[in-house]
């Protein structure tokens, strides 16, 4: 039953991507500005210009481009960056590395810390804590990520000296983009984590168990849990596609690679193949993400199942 | 010489005290960051590269060097001669040469090299070269198509580093990214693309230019140079020792590093000029009184001294100063004038209305002016449209990305744009004034029978430097004499580094931070 709802979920990902590569090259494509430009330097003539045209196909048709483009995906040749002078699949691999690294410990952090910040906040009897930890959600879901890295740089790094102030070398180096980029997400988890929590706890069920004298943890682990870690799946799966390009001024201020730099790059140079290769790359960690989170739940609760079958 | 064998047998001792090789190593080690401008080289190959930062310049040496004043100077060539008709010119090639693989430098490998651009878009650089011929085993003969007196200028540029041939051969397209050879005075011993290079000290490294104190082996012995985009990121490493030196620091950076103690700072002469575009297609810049009362409205020395706290210098035509052909008719330069501005716009029937605007049939003076985001040029833009309001011109300014406003331009959409170049050689007047490249680069749209004669006769027409010059004096006044932009502001590139850490030498030498400078740097102790 799970396996037949994974099958044909998965299929449907086909058109999806498919739909998507068109936007994603159309957009690309429709931006104002084009990548020769970055190319050529003072002293070339404008007859190298068009020759470069010529030789990157940009004067075809779009829909040539497209076909052209798609095809050679489909193959699993990402093709040739124009600016950037290298094939997209090496840059893709070169930068990948860092941002799963990144990103991966980021989530992890959040998802952990944020799930048992929400439970103890919405168990406490003591106001304090529950106090600060309201506080602290309300403080991450609004500080600006940029500002954040900056910060922490003034005062782990320049003031304490504890780590270095930017770079990827070194696992030194990952605690301080860590920490920020985790920290909206810790936030973010918390609050769905604790309204979850508080929601399931009002039902009839849970003064029933009251009732028949379980101790309270035993409730927590057993029956609080399970329901209300359905929506906090959902936001969870939701970042896994932000695992890969979510940390784009983060990645800056500590002067990461990561796929985010190499497309915000990219992009400002209009390297077609790379925004491209990026931008499909991305949309698919989104899809995955959704894709496994829809899983998860179903999973979890047999009346997805049936609803979607 | 005899102060480097001194460091030598200094450093000698110091390893034999410390007794083991890795702090000793350590100490010689320089952390660099990249200026913004230079950040996102994929690769060190020069012949294919379309960016190339400034640690090319020390894994290749090129033919000739440019110093600050634009002089040429010996390297890999020890002479040239020019033919007189300009279609040959001969070189001698240094003796005892190396490459980092061993293979000795020699006629063979300029040779080789030269055709290697063709088909590049680096090809430029050697299209007037029509073949090279073997004289003897250190002398090449470059036979051109065309003479072509702006050749040491190419050969002087990053891009022509020589390569080793039979590894740049051998490696294919892998060649600048997984491993390089040239003969420089540093080896490339790793490149992670986005984040850092790592340098180490060339030790058969012998053939320095006469730019170059030091004409042995580097002090250094390791340098990264590390990729840091954000600027105050790259402050706080400097502050923390995290990096040594830091290039291209930013003007309204100074300030605040000229309060830390132990960073020193050096400016060296800027290699281009922040300027206003007119776009003399669109009205009323079709008005060439409009268009020189506009020049004649911008405070340059103003503008230095308020926005840039007087780092740099005001810049009156299009060129350089260090250049030979800036040096214009002085009636020619654009300089500051309120009441002449006035008095030609009213010439032009523009008279003053409400609110400072002025008109003409109903129509207010009003204009677009464009400038792009993420640079130095927002702030200048707003002192711009300020001193413009001062003739009653109203500018409204909207701010686009690098590859937008390029579009714009392209669609004859602007009028006024600020923004700047950084090129130290006046072909810089072809690339933004010919007729060929209306639009974008030639942003002011201005095509003129007799501007592209000039352009013609200094492009094509000149046989030898001297010509050159005098041919690019008479299409650089001619373009000022139209009143086709506004020059600004020469700006200064600047130089931070920790000065408890490495010693700099000041003034830089060369034309930009390179390979003749770091020859001098040493680490101190």
């Amino acid at each position: 039953m799970l396996l037949r709802y994974i099958f044909f979920r998965a299929l449907m990902l086909i058109p999806v991507s498919i739909s998507i590569s068109v936007v994603i090259f159309m957009i690309v494509h429709l931006l104002p500005g084009d990548p020769i430009d970055n190319l050529i330097r003072v002293g070339s003539s404008p007859d190298d210009r068009a020759a470069l045209i010529t030789k990157y196909g940009l004067d075809q048709p779009l829909i040539t481009q497209y076909f052209r483009w798609i095809g050679a995906m489909f193959q699993g040749d990402f093709g040739e960056a124009i600016v950037l002078r290298r094939p997209v699949a090496d840059l893709i691999a070169q930068n990948l590395p860092y941002s799963l690294t990144l990103g991966g410990l980021a989530f992890a952090f959040s998802s952990i810390v944020g799930i048992a910040l929400g439970t103890i906040s919405a168990t406490t009897r003591s106001t304090i804590v529950e106090q600060f930890v309201r506080g602290f959600i309300l403080l991450g879901s609004t500080v600006p990520g940029f500002w954040l890295a900056l910060l922490m740089i003034l005062f782990f790094s320049v003031q304490l000296q504890w780590f270095p102030v930017s770079g990827a070398k070194g696992w030194n180096s990952l605690v301080l983009p860590v920490l920020t980029i985790g920290f909206g997400g810790v936030a973010l988890v918390a609050r769905v984590t604790r309204v979850a929590l508080m929601d399931v706890r009002r039902e009839d069920f849970v003064t029933l168990l009251h009732a028949k004298g379980l101790p309270s943890r035993t409730i927590l682990t057993r029956h609080l849990m399970p329901h209300a870690m359905l929506p906090v799946v959902t936001i969870l799966a939701l970042r896994i596609g932000w695992i890969l390009g979510g940390a784009v001024t983060v990645e800056f201020v500590f002067g990461r690679p990561g796929l985010g730099s190499l497309l915000i790059r990219a992009l400002g140079q209009r390297d077609y193949p790379v925004v491209q290769g990026c931008l499909l790359m991305l949309a698919l960690a989104v899809m995955l993400g959704t894709l496994i989170g829809d899983v998860a739940q179903a999973a979890m609760d047999p009346r997805i199942r049936e609803v979607k079958k | 010489m005899r102060y480097a064998t001194k460091t030598k047998l200094l450093s000698g001792t110091a390893l034999l005290a410390v007794g083991f090789l890795s702090s000793a190593v350590l100490a010689q080690d320089v952390t660099i960051a990249f200026a913004a401008d230079e950040l996102g080289a994929t690769s060190y190959n020069p012949v294919t590269s379309s960016n190339l930062n400034s640690a090319t310049s020390l894994i290749y040496d090129r033919l000739v060097e440019q110093d600050a004043d634009q002089s040429y100077h010996p390297h890999l060539a020890t002479s040239w001669e020019e033919a007189p008709d300009g279609m040959s010119w001969v070189f001698h090639l240094k003796d005892g040469v190396t490459f980092h693989d061993g293979t000795p430098f020699n006629a063979q490998s300029v040779a080789d090299w030269i055709p290697d651009f063709t088909d590049t878009e680096n090809a430029y650089l050697v299209a007037a070269i029509e073949s090279v011929e073997i004289v003897d085993d250190l002398t090449v003969k470059l036979v051109m198509s065309r003479p072509e007196p702006n050749l040491l200028y190419n050969l002087s540029s990053t891009f022509m580093g020589v390569p080793g041939s039979a590894a740049y051969e051998e490696m294919g397209d892998e060649f600048g990214v997984s491993g390089a050879v040239g003969t420089g005075p540093f080896k490339l011993d790793s490149f992670a693309i986005g984040l850092e290079t790592v340098l180490v000290r060339n030790e058969d490294y012998a053939w320095a230019s006469d730019l170059s104190e030091n004409q042995g082996v580097a002090h250094v012995g390791q340098i990264t140079f590390r990729e840091v985009p954000d600027q105050s990121t790259a402050f706080l490493e400097l502050k923390t020792g995290g990096i040594d030196l830091l290039l291209g620091v930013p003007t309204d950076f100074l300030e605040i590093l000229k309060v830390e103690s132990n960073i020193a700072i050096i400016q060296m002469p800027g290699t281009g000029i922040n300027y206003m575009p007119i776009n003399v297609t669109s009205a009323p810049f079709d008005d060439i009184k409009v268009r020189e009362a506009t020049g004649l409205a911008v405070n340059q020395e103003a503008i230095v001294a308020s926005i840039y706290n007087g780092v740099g210098a005001p810049a009156h035509n299009f060129l350089i100063g260090s250049l030979p052909e800036a040096q214009v008719d002085p009636m020619l330069n654009v300089t500051y004038d309120v009441d002449k501005a006035n008095t030609l716009l009213e010439e032009a029937g523009w008279v003053m209305g409400d609110g400072n605007v002025r008109t003409k049939d109903g129509t207010p003076l009003s204009v677009k002016l464009f400038t792009q985001n993420g640079t130095e040029f927002t702030s200048l833009t707003q002192v711009i449209q300020a001193q413009l309001a001062e003739i009653g011109m109203e500018a409204v300014i909207t701010v686009f990305d690098s590859s937008t406003i390029r579009d714009e331009y392209k669609n004859n959409r602007h009028q006024l744009a600020v923004r700047g170049y950084d090129w130290n050689n006046s072909d810089i007047l072809d690339w933004f004034f010919s007729g060929k490249r209306l639009g974008y680069p030639n942003i002011s749209m201005w095509e003129d029978a007799e501007g592209q004669r000039l352009n013609d006769v200094a492009m094509e027409d000149s046989k030898n430097s001297d010509e050159r010059i005098a041919n690019f004096k008479a299409y650089h006044e001619y373009v000022l004499s139209q009143h086709l932009f506004v020059p600004i502001y020469q700006p200064t590139k600047n130089i931070a580094y920790n000065s408890d850490r490495v010693n700099v030498p000041d003034p830089v030498r060369g034309t930009r931070f390179r390979s003749q400078t770091v020859l001098d740097m040493t680490v101190v102790e």
